[in-house]
């Protein structure tokens, strides 16, 4: 699979979950990637993820970022 | 035609290009020479107690086509007494008033040495002293040199001594043998310093003789370390400069020096925060006049942007220049291949396909003729292929339009660690 297709993989789980509502709890970084938290806040659901790729890695980044500045504002 | 004109530290001169302290100003004859071709300003090749040369004590890398693309050399200061120095500096002066003469010095680490040169030196009337804390060489054995110029403390010191009886402003030159040169430029600024010059030359091997085995230059079947410059330590020497003039604690001016052989590269250091600039490999090269040269080449650069004075100019790039982690990792660029342009010499296809991500197809069209096309999505912006290409304008690098908000590392690891933080603060 090239890189490309990896990556709309990857963010096609991330947008999955956002999608049905889920946020990212927790990010947690190690050799393969990161491991990825998305919690639930109405159902109290914990999902995983392992995000390999590195533009994935940027997308679930950035809409962490763009959560937490919904949260805060 | 825009004002040249530049003040550094209070040493006034009628254009930015000044002559670095070397071969080129060793001697009154060459000084009221450079002067008359239209340099601004000369920094005296270095007094101290004279010294003796080897021989031979230049070499050069040629690359490519290209002559003198690095230049080394093994000589060392002044080999003429002081008083010979002295004298043609106050000649100097005399004849030309209006240009800088500026004297480099170099002497032991001591206070008493220091102050009974400045006050000899200061008596013919120099327009200021740069101390020579970076020959990497021969003097550096004797504790000189970039030796005392590679401590903070002793340049601290040092300057210090100086500052203490000068009435002229004090460059301090600083040597890029170092790790990080903000360290030896901040402990000049709080010795007292009133601008910097960077760099000296950079401890350098030329090469070895394959048949004979001796080092390439050499002395009677001997080598021994030089210093390096010339238009290939340009990327070092602007880096040295930018990280000086980007640093909070070091407010002093600072005179660019390291490869800068034509107008462009002066702009270039001054955008990175140069108040002026100094040559010597270049001029080495071309002699005196390629001066001109650049003389007119910054008037009309400066008169194209509508630039009235090319103190305008300094320091305008610096709010540009980062670390890192401050860099947009949501920014992206991809190669576009211009077929109409391209000679399908495979260049990029085999750079990219060997060492970078491979995505540069070549393909066959209708005609069953062969061109080279980029799978964009796959393309990562290295700039690799681009490099590689042999024909100007066959590869253009362009902004992909942003699907992400601008995020930097120290932004992304910033909300991680909130991330991180709010789940401990839910599991309490
Ligand atoms: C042959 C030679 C002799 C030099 N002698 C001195 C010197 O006496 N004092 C000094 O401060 N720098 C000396 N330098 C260093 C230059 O002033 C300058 O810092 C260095 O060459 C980088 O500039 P460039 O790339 O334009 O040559 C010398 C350089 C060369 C090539």
């Amino acid at each position: 699979m090239s890189e490309y297709q990896q990556f709309l993989a990857e963010r096609d789980q991330i947008d999955f979950l956002i999608q049905k509502g889920f946020q990212i709890s927790q990010v947690k970084e190690h050799l393969d990637g990161a491991t990825v938290e998305f919690v639930h806040p109405k159902e109290n659901i914990t999902e995983t993820l392992l995000i390999g790729n590195a533009n994935a890695r940027k997308y679930f980044s950035s809409l962490l970022i763009k959560q937490k500045q919904r949260r805060n504002g | 035609m825009a004002d040249l004109r530049i003040n550094l530290a209070g040493i006034k001169s009628p254009n930015p290009f000044w002559l670095a302290s070397a071969p080129p100003t060793n001697s009154g004859y060459q000084v009221q020479r450079a002067f008359e071709a239209g340099w601004g300003g000369a920094v005296w090749k270095t007094l101290g107690d004279p010294i003796l040369n080897v021989t031979s004590r230049f070499a050069a890398i040629h690359f490519n086509g290209r002559r003198v693309a690095g230049f080394n050399n093994i000589e060392l200061i002044t080999d003429r007494p002081l008083d010979v120095n002295l004298k043609e500096i106050y000649e100097t002066k005399k004849k030309f008033p209006n240009h800088a003469v500026i004297a480099s010095l170099m002497v032991e680490p001591k206070q008493e040495k220091w102050h009974e040169i400045v006050k000899r030196v200061e008596d013919v009337g120099v327009d200021g002293l740069e101390l020579n804390f970076g020959c990497p060489h021969g003097m550096a054995e004797r504790g000189m040199g970039s030796a005392s110029g590679q401590v903070p403390a002793l340049v601290e010191k040092q300057t210090y001594w100086v500052k203490e009886v000068a009435k002229t402003p004090v460059i301090v030159k600083l040597t890029p043998n170092i790790t990080d040169i903000t360290a030896t430029a901040e402990a000049a600024a709080n010795g007292g310093a009133d601008a910097i010059s960077m760099i000296n030359t950079i401890n350098s091997l030329m090469g070895v003789d394959l048949d004979t085995w001796n080092t390439i230059p050499h002395v009677a079947g001997k080598g021994a370390h030089g210093g390096y410059c010339g238009p290939a330590v340009k990327p070092i020497a602007l880096n040295m400069v930018a990280e000086c003039a980007r640093h909070p604690n070091i407010n002093v001016p600072i005179s660019g020096i390291g490869g800068i052989s034509n107008w462009q590269d002066a702009v270039e250091f001054m955008l990175m925060g140069a108040t002026g600039v100094q040559v010597c490999t270049a001029a080495m090269h071309h002699g005196f006049r390629i001066v001109e040269d650049m003389i007119e080449g910054l008037d009309h650069y400066l008169d194209s942007k509508g630039i009235a004075a090319v103190s305008d100019i300094i320091g305008k790039s610096v709010p540009k220049y980062s670390d890192w982690g401050d860099l947009d990792l949501n920014y992206n660029i991809v190669a576009r291949i211009n077929t109409e342009v391209c000679i399908n010499c495979n260049k990029c296809h085999i750079a990219c396909e060997d060492t970078s991500h491979q995505c540069i197809e070549r393909l066959t069209d209708g005609s069953g003729k062969s061109y080279l096309k980029v799978r964009e999505e796959d393309c990562v912006g290295c700039n690799l292929c681009s490099i590689v290409c042999p024909v100007e304008g066959a590869i253009d690098m362009i902004e992909v339009p942003r699907e992400l908000a601008p995020m930097t590392w120290n932004e992304r690891q910033a909300a991680l660690n909130a991330a991180v933080e709010c789940q401990a603060d839910v599991t309490k």
